[in-house]
């Protein structure tokens, strides 16, 4: 299960939130642990260098792209491979739909293209669709191309 | 989106502009009026809805009638032809459905969407159905979603799989009719369906061993599209590898060719898996190892740091149970502990801690002293652990790790780092006596400067025990009296039993300690001036160098010998009155915790300061104390052992019940704890029927019912048998409760006057051979043969017949013997043919046994073993050889 989403501007603060799975008394002790981890490590990484953590038996993948920051967690199946291969659909995405590794204000004006796009990527907690292009086609519901 | 003007990145101060600075719920749940235009603006809905996603995706919450309220106005939105806002509102009635109420409403509009032409629409009606639906909805649609599953457009097929996945949880009967389809779509040329499909099939089908073997079979030898749905693939192999290992006979090992060859897969995540897999492989041989240690070792120089930290952490893994096979990456391993990643190189030390020889401890420590400095209190406290663990491994070394622990408890710290170094050192002190002296001394430096409370008086309650005994105990006063003088209240506390300790077990220290104590009657705090009181007129001797009495001792510092929850019920149910509370009536029975509990406690006793360990008598020394002031069985002599306590209720019954049985030379006395767990019932005289037919050499003589049963106070009752005297007894004893219930109104707690008598029937047990065996173990176990000499050794040779495996007949003849494994001889490594446990322990009649066994299995797992008995007593060699013949 991917129990999280999470993106946050580089002052720390959420942007985008998502959990699946996770109740809702321990989401915000997650949200603050996540942006501890990447206050204490991001700083100095470059755009989509991953960093990784495991905490208990979850497994935490994370990364910057421009701005913003983009966290992921999972657990079971999604460990820190599978979790470096959902953020590389995330962050193609967000490139795609930017042009650009994103300001904060550029990421906040294409915000709804974005949510889209993670809606076909994970859905309640499982990979979807892993092909930005074909994301791409999907939020705009065009059929994908390759088939 | 009108109102955020296009900006240039490059101007700073409007960069910094949020388009959605000042929003509030209320502006926007006002603006979502727009959904009802009779004209839509879509640019003006798509806005809106965005706002409304990003306040949901900030964490916000709308009320039960905030959402259900746009839900509706949302559903209006069907209406409209863009097809931009037809996907934001697919998402929003997604994210919209849990917190609102008829949510059924849209069901039609999504009917329609599901059977429409165009593919994307239909993918996101399932998605979206899948969302609200219910039981009832989900037969009216099945039939669309099994078409759905076998669609020719993946994305329809996944979204119809993936919802599969997620429905599965609520209506899994239904799930389970689409297997065909499911099983069809597994063969999908799309690589996502397939990995979909994949991850259904096997929920559909994993409480079916064979259909998940079969899917694995088939599979492992077609093709797999993706890394992805590859991962699973090995993931299930590997749960297929667990359960059919134990049944295989010829010893090769099925699906390993197929896990080796994922090796060489092109993807970096399917080699992982593949290693992965092999490495927790049960009883792995270091043959099946090597290739999969040498990708791990591999990976740990890749460029990646989820590579890195990936192979790290499983070389850590694999180091706790075989050390041997990743010391080839030690060189590696060494260099990650530079890593910029602090958890892979937390990880790298620690593995290089568990694989690491004697002679590499003081490079290594000199290696992560640089180290420590620049890690979070987290990681230290992993480090601190595994150094722990590398003391008792290498206890010479105890010197260099000890002087580590030292430095780092006077660096910088956090509670719980602290504690896990001053738990480290206690275990250390304990465990290697040559460590005792110098650890103490550094304890005692470390609370010249403590400003933790707690850890304070951990440490003065521990040099309060193992200070006496040291070679010259007075060194240890000016410390623990410093804390009189400078500390808080409760570790003034905490420093005045110490030194009354010190006092009442060293008397040549008395007259000083009497100093110090009575210039604590001076104290400011009253707890500190009571013990102070208490001591100096309880240790005796007035300052002089007198015994102090063992009583007294026992008295001051002796265990409780009894639950601390038991105690605190029985305090408050307490009613003041003239009769005074009276200890003796607390009830000495453990509650049953639940499984859980008992293995974190477990884990817990295992070190550390919280739990000083108990001598294996002390149980047998409260069992005795206890059936001594029961004058039924006050004649009955020294009691031999008591065994553990046998469940004779299943787990969560009305009425929970074990036994314990007590061995005496010519007695039996089974303690049936009981507990009443209905709070509406009050349980009185409580005895228990035992049916001791198949029992024949036992008679009963004696019983002592139980009064009173009230709900979740346990109680006890006993019943004795006599045997013959020496011998070593065995039956089978059926039992039944028998008991008045009266019923309890739960609002007063008063009992009803009237009760019924009834009866409940209990699992049955039984005395065994082993229950006459103390498990008592010896230090150096062939001095110990030798000096029992050979004049009563007994040798025969056994065939046990077929076996699970050499580990489980080893375990069995232990736990038939019920003697104690010396020098860990217990653990049968895994694969081998031969192997040789040495067990000892005490016989009833206090005669010595050892015992040598020598196990041999063959290809057709047929075990032979070789029993050599050395014993105090002719008759008892010929005894235990008697045990394992029948």
């Amino acid at each position: 299960m991917l129990l999280a989403v999470l993106i946050a501007n580089s002052e720390g603060n959420i942007l985008v939130e998502r959990f699946n799975g996770v109740p809702g008394e321990e989401r915000l002790h997650w949200r603050s642990f996540l942006v501890k981890l990447g206050a204490d490590n991001l700083k100095g990484v470059k755009n989509e260098e991953l960093c990784v953590a495991c905490h208990k038996s979850v497994y935490i993948v994370y990364t910057v792209l421009g701005h913003v920051s983009i966290y992921l967690v999972g657990k079971d199946e999604y460990d820190e491979l599978a979790l470096s291969e959902a953020i590389f659909v995330v962050t193609s995405a967000i490139k795609d739909v930017c042009g650009k590794p994103p300001t904060e204000r550029l990421f906040l004006d294409k915000y709804g293209r974005i949510c889209l796009c993670l809606d076909e990527i994970v859905w309640k907690g499982l990979l979807e669709n892993t092909d930005k292009d074909r994301i791409k086609r999907l939020i705009r519901l065009k059929p994908p191309t390759d088939f | 989106m009108a109102q955020y003007v296009k900006k240039d990145d490059d101007r700073d101060e409007e960069a910094e502009y949020s388009p959605f600075s000042g929003i509030e719920k209320g502006a926007v749940l006002q603006e979502a009026r727009v959904f009802n235009d009779p004209q839509l603006d879509s640019r003006r809905c798509s806005q809106v809805i965005t706002k409304l996603l990003y306040l949901l995706n900030q964490g916000d919450t709308f009320t039960k009638t905030e959402a259900t309220e746009v839900f509706f106005s949302v559903t209006k939105l069907f209406q409209a032809r863009d097809i931009g806002l037809r996907r934001m509102v697919y998402l929003i009635i997604k994210e919209l459905s849990p917190s609102a109420d008829e949510v059924i409403i849209v069901t039609s509009s999504l009917m329609k969407d599901m059977n429409s032409k165009t593919d994307v629409y239909r993918a996101n009606a399932i998605r979206v159905l899948c969302r609200i639906t219910d039981g009832t909805l989900l037969t009216q649609i099945e039939r669309y979603l099994k078409q759905a599953i076998v669609d020719k457009n993946p994305v329809v097929a996944s979204a119809a799989l993936v919802s599969g996945i997620h429905l599965l949880q609520t209506n899994p009967e239904i799930v389970k009719r689409w297997s065909n389809e499911v099983q069809e779509a597994v063969q999908s040329r799309a690589a996502l369906v397939q990995f979909h499909a994949l991850a259904l099939l096997q929920q559909i089908r994993q409480n079916d061993r064979l259909a998940v073997s079969k899917l694995v079979t088939s599979l492992t030898k077609g093709t797999v599209r993706s890394p992805l749905a590859q991962c699973l693939l090995i993931r299930y192999t590997s749960q297929v590898i667990r359960e059919s290992s134990t049944n295989s006979q010829t010893g090769d090992r099925p699906f390993y060719d197929y896990l080796e060859g994922c090796l060489r897969h092109k993807s970096e995540m399917v080699i992982f898996e593949a290693a992965r897999a092999i490495t927790e492989l049960s009883g792995v041989t270091s043959r099946e190892l090597t290739p999969a240690i040498t990708v791990l070792q591999l990976f740990l120089s890749s460029s990646k740091p989820v590579l890195r930290f990936a192979a790290v952490r499983t070389l850590n893994k694999v180091a706790m149970t075989h050390p041997m096979a990743v010391t080839t990456c030690n060189i590696d391993m060494e260099s990650l502990i530079s890593d910029q990643n602090r958890s892979i190189a937390t990880l790298a030390i620690t593995t290089l801690l568990k694989t690491g020889n004697e002679s590499g401890v003081d490079r290594l420590m000199k290696q992560i002293t640089n180290f420590m400095s620049d890690i979070a209190d987290e990681f230290k406290i992993v480090v601190v652990d595994a150094i722990r663990s590398l003391c008792l491994k290498f206890p010479l070394k105890f010197r260099t790790l000890m002087g580590f622990l030292s430095n780092i408890l006077r660096e910088e710290g956090g509670f719980e780092y602290k504690k896990a170094i001053v738990d480290s050192i206690v275990t250390i002190i304990r465990e290697i006596p040559d460590a005792k002296e110098s650890g103490l001394l550094h304890l005692c430096e470390f609370i010249e400067d403590c400003e933790f409370t707690y850890l304070s008086t951990q440490i003065l309650h521990f040099l309060g025990i193992e200070g006496p005994k040291t070679s010259d105990p007075s060194k240890y006063i000016r410390y623990i009296y410093n804390r009189v003088i400078l500390e808080n209240a409760t570790v003034r506390a905490s420093a005045v039993s110490t030194l009354a300790k010190f006092g009442a077990m060293v008397d040549a220290l008395k007259p000083r300690i009497f100093v110090l104590l009575r210039r604590c009657l001076y104290d400011n705090d009253d707890e500190v001036r009571d013990r102070a009181t208490l001591y100096l007129n309880t240790i005796g001797g007035d300052g002089s160098v007198v015994e102090t009495d063992k009583d007294v001792k026992e008295f001051l510092f002796g265990a409780l010998d009894l639950p601390l929850a038991n105690l605190e019920t029985s305090l408050k149910n307490y009613e003041p009155s003239e009769e005074p509370f009276d200890i003796r009536s607390v009830s000495r029975e453990v509650k049953s915790q639940p499984f859980a509990e008992k293995k974190a406690a477990a884990a817990k006793k295992a070190t550390g300061l919280g739990a000083p360990p108990v001598g294996p008598t002390s149980t047998v020394d409260t069992y005795d104390k206890l059936l001594l002031s029961i004058p039924e069985f006050s004649t009955f002599g020294q009691l031999f052992k008591s065994s553990a306590p046998v469940e004779l209720t299943e787990a969560e019954t009305e009425y929970a019940v074990n036994v314990v049985k007590h061995i005496f030379d010519r007695h039996v006395v089974f303690q049936y704890n009981c507990t009443n767990t209905i709070p509406e019932q009050l349980l009185e005289d409580v005895t228990i029927l035992v049916d001791a037919s198949e029992a024949e050499e036992f008679e009963e003589v004696a019983t002592k019912p139980l009064k009173s049963l009230p709900y979740d106070t346990p109680g006890q009752t006993y019943v004795a048998f006599e045997k013959p005297e020496g011998v070593p007894a065995v039956g089978k004893f059926s039992n039944v409760l028998r008991f008045m219930v009266k019923e309890v109104d739960p609002s007063t707690g008063e009992a009803e006057e009237d009760g019924v008598e009834d009866e409940y029937q209990l699992e049955e047990f039984e005395v065994v051979a082993a229950d006459y065996m103390l498990k008592v173990g010896v230090s150096n176990f062939r001095n110990a043969w030798e000096s029992l000499g050979p004049d009563f050794e007994r040798v025969d040779e056994y065939g046990l017949g077929p076996r699970e495996s050499l580990k489980e007949a080893v375990s069995t003849v232990i736990n038939l013997l019920g003697m104690q494994p010396c020098e860990g001889t217990e653990v049968v490594a895994a694969n081998s043919r031969s192997h040789t446990c040495l067990l000892s322990g005490v016989y009833i009649g206090n005669v010595k046994v050892l015992v040598r066994l020598s196990f041999g299995v063959d290809s057709a797992k047929e075990v032979a073993m070789k029993l050599a008995v050395r014993s105090e007593d002719e008759g008892v060699s010929d005894a235990i050889h008697e045990l394992v013949a029948n």
